[in-house]
C-alpha cells in the first residue's frame, strides 16, 4: 500500500496550475448540479408543509404559499380522525413484530452462517428465495389459514409471521456473522461456553450493529407496511395502523387537501426524527444490505 | 389474586344490573348485544341521524341493544363475512353485490322470517324488491331507496336565460353549452355540466332510463350492450359532449373541485350550472348552503322517447343478516324494525332524504313535504324507473361497463361497435367465470 | 463497517467427518451438533413450513377450484387459467403495466443513484448535509409521499403545474392521465432513490484509490476512469440493485392503490364502490398485484386469485434466475481483497 502511495504522492504534491483551474470548476459544476437536484429533492417536503398551513379554501385554490397560517390543521387532524387509535396500533405492530424477528432470525443466522452441516447450503438457498419472490404469491392460502383461525381483522396475521424468522434479517445477520473473526468463538468455547451461550452473549454483543440495523429495518417495514394491515384489518378501523388510516383519511373524513398534507407530515415525523436520532446507524445498516456475500 | 379478581368482576356485574332500573326482569339481564354496519359517513349529518333513530328503538324495547358502526363499504362487508368478522346486521349503500351476496349465501335468505312475521313482500316498491333478491333468495330488505335527478342552479339558469330544466338530450346540450363558462385561456371555470363517468354520482348506469337501455338479451343472461340502440346513444352522446368541452381541460377542471361529500361540493359551491346526483343532496344544501337558489327536475330523455320523462334510476340502501353469526333471530327483530315500521322509515327520510321504501311509508303523514325532495318521490313511483341487474359477478358486472366507459370518454371516438362486442363478450364471461347467471331487470 | 467477503473462511468445522463420527463420544458429540442446529434452525423451520411452504403448495391446488371461501373448494380444472390466459380483459393491461414500470424505473433508480453518488464523492463540502437531503424521501413512508405526490400534481391547483402555468406551460394531468399516471408513479420511486444511493456511496468510497491514480497515470479521462475503473468495482453493488429494485417491482402496490385510489376518488365517489377507482385512469395504474389484490380480496375469487399468484410465482422466479445467469457476464469478479 505505502509502496504504492509515496510516488503518487510526490506527483500530487502541485500539479500545473491549469490543472488546478480545471479541478475547481469541475468543482463548482459539481456542487451546482448538487444543489440544484437538492432542492428537487427538498420541494415535495416544502410544498406538503406549506400546503398543511392552509385554509380550506385556499387548498382549492392555486395559491401556493399559506396566508394566513393555520397551524391549528395539526390539531384539527386528531380530532377529525382517531389519529392516537392508529398511532398506538402501530406501535404494537412495529414493537411486537420486531422483538419477534431480532430474537428468531439471530440463531437461524449463526447456524446459517458459523455452523458447518448438511443441508446448510440448501437452506441458505430458500432463505434467499424466499427473500426474493412477492408476498402475494402465498397470500391467498395465508388469508384463508388466518381466516379460519378466526385472527382476521386482528394484527396478529401481520406481527406472527415475524416470530419465526424474516428472510431478509436472516440473510443480512449472516452477512455479518460471517465476518466475527473465529479467535473470539474460540476464546468464549475454551471458557466451556456452549454454543446456545455463545449466541446469547458473544456474537449478540459483536453483533450489535447489525442487530440494530436489523431492528431498524424491521422498525421501518413495519411502520410503512400497508398491503398486509389493509388485507388483514381493512375492515376493522379500531386495528388500523397509520398508514391505512392515512389513506383512507381522505374519503372517511370528507376533508381537504390542506388537512391531508397535515396528516401526511404527522405519519412522515417519526421516521424523521428517528433518521437524525440514529443517522449513523442507519447509513451503515443500508450499506450492510448492499455488501454481497 | 384470582379470587380477588372473580370478587369484584361479579360486583361490577351486580352494579350494572343494577343501574339497568327499575324494570329488573329476568328479560333484561339478557338484553343482546347486536352490531350494525353502515355505509353512511362519520363524516355527514347522516350518520348521526341514523344513530339517533336506532338509539330511539334501544330505549323503545329491552330485549336488544343496537350500535351502530359507520364508515362500512361493501369491500369491507365482503371481507369481514369471508373472513368471519362480520357483525350482527350489515347495510351497504347498494345493491351491485345482491348477485354474490345471495349467490353466495353470504347473507341469510330473510324469505322463512318474512313468512313467518306474515310480512307481505308486495309492501315493498317492485324496483327495490327486485334488487333486493337473487336466484330465488331474499338476502335483503331495502332500508330507504335512493333515486337520481337532476340538479340546477336556478341563478346560472336567469343569467342565461334559460326558463326551465332541459326535457329531452337536445335540450340538456343546447343548455350546457349556454351554461359553460370559460376563462380567456379556455380553462372551464363554471360547467354546464360534467358529463365525465367517474365524476361524483355521474356512472353509466344513472342515465340508463334517459337512454332506455337493456343490459340483457330477452330471457337470457347474455350481454345486450353490443345491440342494443340505447346504449349506443348514450355513449355516442356522451363522447360527443365531452369532446365539445375538449376531454383534458374537463379533466382539468374536475381535479381542482371539492370532494363530493364535502362542503366544498362543486354544485353547492355554484361550479357546475346542472349535476346529477341522488335525492340525498336536497338534506346535504339545506345542512350546507341553505341559500342555494336551486331546482330538482327528472333527468332528460332520449328525444325519440319522451315518453320516459319522469323516470329515473333507482338503487338504495340494503339491509341484511350475514351468515354464521349467533343472534339471528334478534338481528331479524332490528332488521323488521328498520325495513317495515312506517315511523322509523318517515323520520330518517326526514332527516337524511332518502326515499322510504314501504307503501305504508310513503303514504305516511309524518314525511314533511319539499318540494326538492317531492320530485324524487315522483321519480321513484314511475313505472318507467328502473335499476341495474342483478348478477353473480356482483359489482364487477357494472364496473366492467364503468370501466370501459372511462376509455371510450378518453379515447378517440372510433369503432364503438367492435369495442362494445368485445366489452360483451368479457361480460359475458365474466359471469361465466363468477360461477353463475343473473337476472333481468323486470 | 467493512466486511470480509463471505465464504466459509468463518465457518466452524464441525466434526462430521465419518471417520471420527464412528467413535461412540463423537456420535454423540455429532448428534448433539445435530441437535443444536435443529434448535436454532427451529424458528425458521416452523415458519418456512407454516408461512411459506403450505401456502405455496396451497395456492397450485387452489388455483384449480372456484373457491369464494364461504362454501369449500370445487374443482374445476383448468377453467381458472383459461380465464386469466384468454378471457380476463384485464390481465394483459396489468402484466403490461408492470412490465413498463420495472423497464422504465430499474433504469432510472440505478442511473440517479449512482449519478448522485457519483458527485457526493466528488464533492468536497457539505456531503453529510447533501447526503441527508437525498435519503429523506427514502424514508418518507410509501403511502404519506404518495399522498404528497398526488396533491403536488394535481392538474388544476398543484404546486408543479401552477409553476409551470407562471412560465407558459400547461402542464401535464399527471395522476389522471393515462399516459402520465405511470410517469407520475416512475417519479415518485425514483425521489425515494434513497437507499439504492448510499450503497452505491459506500462502494464508490470503497473503490481502491491507486486504480484511479495509476490510471490517471496512463492518461485516463474522467469518462473513461469512470468506465474502467468505477463501473467494474461496483458492478456487483449494480446488480444487488438491480434485482432488489425488480423484485420490488414485480410486487409494487402500495402506491399504485393509493394514488388511484386518491386521484379517482377525488373526483368520484360513486356509489362508494372502491374497487372501480383500482388502475384509475383507465386501467393504466393497474399493476399485476393491485390486480391479483382486486380478484382476491374484493372480489374473493380465492381460486382465481391463486391462479394468478402461481402465474406470478413462476415469472418473478424466471425474471430473477436470467438477471443472475447473465450477470456473470458483466458483473466483474473481484478476486479475494
Amino acid at each position: 500500500m505505502s509502496a504504492v502511495t509515496a510516488p503518487v504522492a510526490l506527483v500530487r504534491r502541485r500539479p500545473p496550475a491549469s490543472v488546478r483551474r480545471k479541478r475547481f470548476l469541475l468543482a463548482v459544476a459539481n456542487h451546482s448540479l448538487l444543489i440544484a437536484a437538492a432542492v428537487a429533492f427538498l420541494a415535495p417536503f416544502i410544498f406538503i408543509l406549506l400546503t398543511s398551513l392552509m385554509t380550506n379554501n385556499q387548498a382549492l385554490s392555486t395559491s401556493l404559499w399559506p396566508h394566513p397560517i393555520r397551524w391549528s390543521n395539526f390539531y384539527d387532524v386528531f380530532t377529525k380522525a382517531p389519529f392516537w387509535r392508529w398511532a398506538l396500533n402501530t406501535l404494537q405492530y412495529s414493537v411486537l413484530a420486531t422483538i419477534g424477528l431480532v430474537l428468531s432470525s439471530v440463531p437461524v443466522a449463526y447456524a446459517l452462517a458459523r455452523l458447518r452441516w448438511r443441508g446448510r447450503q440448501v437452506s441458505f438457498l430458500i432463505v434467499l428465495i424466499a427473500l426474493m419472490l412477492p408476498p402475494q404469491v402465498t397470500v391467498v392460502p395465508l388469508y384463508v389459514m388466518w381466516a379460519k383461525l378466526h385472527l382476521v381483522g386482528t394484527l396478529w396475521p401481520v406481527i406472527l409471521p415475524n416470530w419465526f424468522g424474516d428472510a431478509f434479517s436472516i440473510f443480512l445477520l449472516r452477512q455479518f456473522f460471517l465476518t466475527i473473526p473465529e479467535e473470539y468463538l474460540d476464546a468464549a468455547r475454551v471458557d466451556g461456553c456452549g454454543e446456545l451461550r455463545i449466541v446469547a452473549t458473544v456474537v449478540t454483543r459483536l453483533a450489535k450493529p447489525a442487530i440494530a440495523a436489523v431492528a431498524l429495518f424491521s422498525f421501518l417495514y413495519t411502520f410503512n407496511d400497508f398491503f398486509l394491515p389493509l388485507l388483514y384489518t381493512g375492515e376493522n378501523p379500531h386495528h388500523w395502523v397509520l398508514s391505512l388510516g392515512l389513506s383512507e383519511f381522505r374519503s372517511l373524513h370528507q376533508v381537504q387537501w390542506n388537512l391531508t398534507m397535515a396528516a401526511t407530515l404527522l405519519v412522515m415525523a417519526p421516521v424523521i426524527v428517528l433518521f437524525f436520532l440514529a443517522q449513523r446507524a442507519f447509513v451503515e445498516g443500508v450499506t450492510l444490505t448492499g455488501v454481497k456475500g | 389474586m384470582k379470587r380477588v379478581a372473580t370478587v369484584s368482576v361479579l360486583l361490577v356485574a351486580s352494579l350494572a344490573l343494577a343501574a339497568c332500573g327499575g324494570s329488573s326482569k329476568s328479560s333484561s339481564s339478557k338484553r343482546v348485544n347486536l352490531t350494525l354496519w353502515a355505509g353512511w359517513s362519520a363524516g355527514t349529518h347522516e350518520l348521526k341521524a341514523f344513530k339517533s333513530l336506532v338509539d330511539e328503538y334501544n330505549a323503545k324495547q329491552k330485549k336488544i341493544h343496537v350500535k351502530v358502526v359507520g364508515d362500512i363499504n361493501d369491500t369491507k362487508i365482503v371481507a369481514a363475512i369471508r373472513s368471519g368478522t362480520a357483525p350482527d346486521i350489515v347495510s351497504s349503500f347498494n345493491s351491485y353485490n345482491v348477485g354474490n351476496y345471495c349467490g353466495t349465501g353470504a347473507w341469510i335468505d330473510l324469505s322463512p322470517y318474512l313468512k313467518k312475521d306474515h310480512i307481505d313482500v308486495n309492501e315493498f316498491p317492485p324496483a327495490t324488491r327486485y334488487y333486493t333478491q337473487y336466484g330465488g333468495k331474499r338476502c335483503a330488505l331495502p332500508l330507504l331507496a335512493d333515486t337520481y335527478g337532476l340538479y340546477y342552479n336556478k341563478t346560472l339558469f336567469a343569467n342565461a336565460g334559460i326558463k326551465r330544466p332541459p326535457k329531452t338530450i337536445s335540450e340538456l346540450t343546447a343548455d350546457v353549452k349556454k351554461l359553460t363558462q370559460r376563462s380567456s385561456d379556455g380553462t372551464i371555470q363554471v360547467a354546464g355540466l360534467d358529463p365525465l363517468i367517474g365524476f361524483y354520482e355521474n356512472v353509466p348506469e344513472r342515465w340508463s332510463t334517459s337512454f332506455n337501455v337493456k343490459w340483457l338479451k330477452p330471457g337470457g343472461t347474455s350481454s345486450d350492450i353490443a345491440d342494443d340502440p340505447g346504449w349506443r346513444k348514450l355513449f355516442e352522446w356522451q363522447k360527443s359532449l365531452v369532446d365539445w368541452y375538449g376531454y383534458g381541460k374537463l379533466v382539468r377542471f374536475q381535479s381542482g373541485l371539492g370532494d363530493e361529500f364535502s362542503a366544498s361540493q362543486a354544485f353547492e359551491k355554484g361550479k357546475l350550472a346542472m349535476n346529477l346526483d341522488g335525492e340525498w343532496r336536497v338534506a346535504f344544501i339545506a345542512d350546507e348552503v341553505p341559500h342555494l337558489n336551486y331546482g330538482t327536475a327528472p333527468m332528460p330523455v332520449d328525444d325519440a322517447h319522451p315518453e320516459l320523462y319522469g323516470s329515473g334510476y333507482i338503487n338504495g340502501t340494503i339491509i341484511g343478516i350475514p351468515k354464521g353469526k349467533k343472534h339471528n333471530d334478534e338481528a331479524w327483530q332490528v332488521v323488521k324494525y328498520l325495513t317495515t315500521d312506517p315511523h322509523f322509515l318517515a323520520q330518517f327520510s326526514n332527516k337524511i332524504r332518502n326515499v322510504p321504501t314501504t307503501k305504508a311509508a310513503l303514504r305516511s303523514s309524518e314525511i314533511q313535504p319539499d318540494p326538492h325532495f317531492s320530485t324524487f318521490l315522483k321519480i321513484f313511483s314511475n313505472p318507467h324507473s328502473t335499476t341495474s341487474p342483478i348478477m353473480a359477478s356482483g359489482v364487477a358486472y357494472t364496473n366492467f361497463v364503468q370501466s370501459f366507459f372511462t376509455k371510450w370518454q378518453g379515447s378517440n371516438g372510433q369503432g364503438l361497435e367492435g369495442k362494445l362486442r368485445s366489452l360483451a363478450k368479457e361480460l359475458d364471461a365474466q359471469v361465466k367465470q363468477a360461477g353463475g347467471g343473473g337476472s333481468a331487470v323486470p | 463497517m467493512r466486511l470480509r467477503p463471505a465464504a466459509d473462511a468463518g465457518a466452524v468445522s464441525v466434526p462430521a467427518s465419518p471417520a471420527l463420527a464412528r467413535r461412540p463420544g463423537k456420535r454423540r458429540a455429532a448428534w448433539r451438533r445435530r441437535r443444536l442446529v435443529l434448535l436454532l434452525m427451529s424458528p425458521w423451520i416452523v415458519g418456512f413450513t407454516v408461512f411459506f411452504g403450505y401456502p405455496l403448495v396451497m395456492s397450485v391446488y387452489l388455483s384449480f377450484t372456484h373457491y369464494d371461501l364461504l362454501s369449500s373448494p370445487r374443482w374445476i380444472g383448468t377453467a381458472n387459467y383459461r380465464y386469466l390466459f384468454h378471457d380476463d380483459p384485464q390481465v394483459w393491461t396489468a402484466v403490461k403495466n408492470t412490465l413498463w414500470y420495472i423497464a422504465v424505473a430499474v433504469p432510472l433508480q440505478v442511473l440517479f443513484a449512482f449519478g448522485i453518488a457519483l458527485m457526493l464523492a466528488r464533492a468536497r463540502r457539505g456531503v453529510g448535509i447533501f447526503r441527508t437531503i437525498f435519503y429523506l424521501p427514502a424514508l418518507a413512508p410509501p403511502v404519506a409521499a404518495t399522498l404528497g405526490f398526488v396533491y403536488i400534481l394535481n392538474p388544476a391547483t398543484g404546486p408543479v403545474n401552477v409553476l409551470l402555468g407562471h412560465l407558459g406551460v400547461q402542464g401535464p394531468l399527471w395522476f389522471h392521465d393515462p399516459h402520465w399516471s405511470k410517469p407520475a408513479l416512475v417519479a415518485l420511486t425514483v425521489w425515494g432513490v434513497g437507499n439504492t444511493m448510499v450503497i452505491f456511496l459506500a462502494a464508490v468510497l470503497d473503490v481502491p484509490r491507486h486504480l484511479y491514480e495509476s490510471a490517471e497515470l496512463d492518461g485516463a479521462g474522467v469518462f473513461s476512469r469512470l468506465r474502467w475503473v468505477t463501473l467494474p468495482s461496483i458492478s456487483p453493488v449494480i446488480l444487488f440493485a438491480v434485482v432488489f429494485n425488480v423484485i420490488q417491482g414485480l410486487q409494487y402496490f402500495t402506491q399504485a392503490y393509493v394514488a388511484a385510489g386518491v386521484a379517482a376518488g377525488q373526483a368520484s365517489q360513486a356509489a362508494d364502490v372502491t374497487a372501480v377507482n383500482l388502475g384509475y385512469p383507465q386501467d393504466s395504474t393497474l399493476f399485476y398485484p393491485v390486480l391479483l389484490y382486486q380478484h382476491g380480496f374484493t372480489d374473493f375469487q380465492m381460486g382465481y386469485a391463486s391462479a394468478m399468484s402461481v402465474l406470478l410465482l413462476v415469472v418473478s422466479f424466471a425474471i430473477t434466475l436470467v438477471i443472475v445467469l447473465n450477470s456473470r457476464r458483466w458483473v466483474y469478479q473481484a478476486a479475494p481483497r
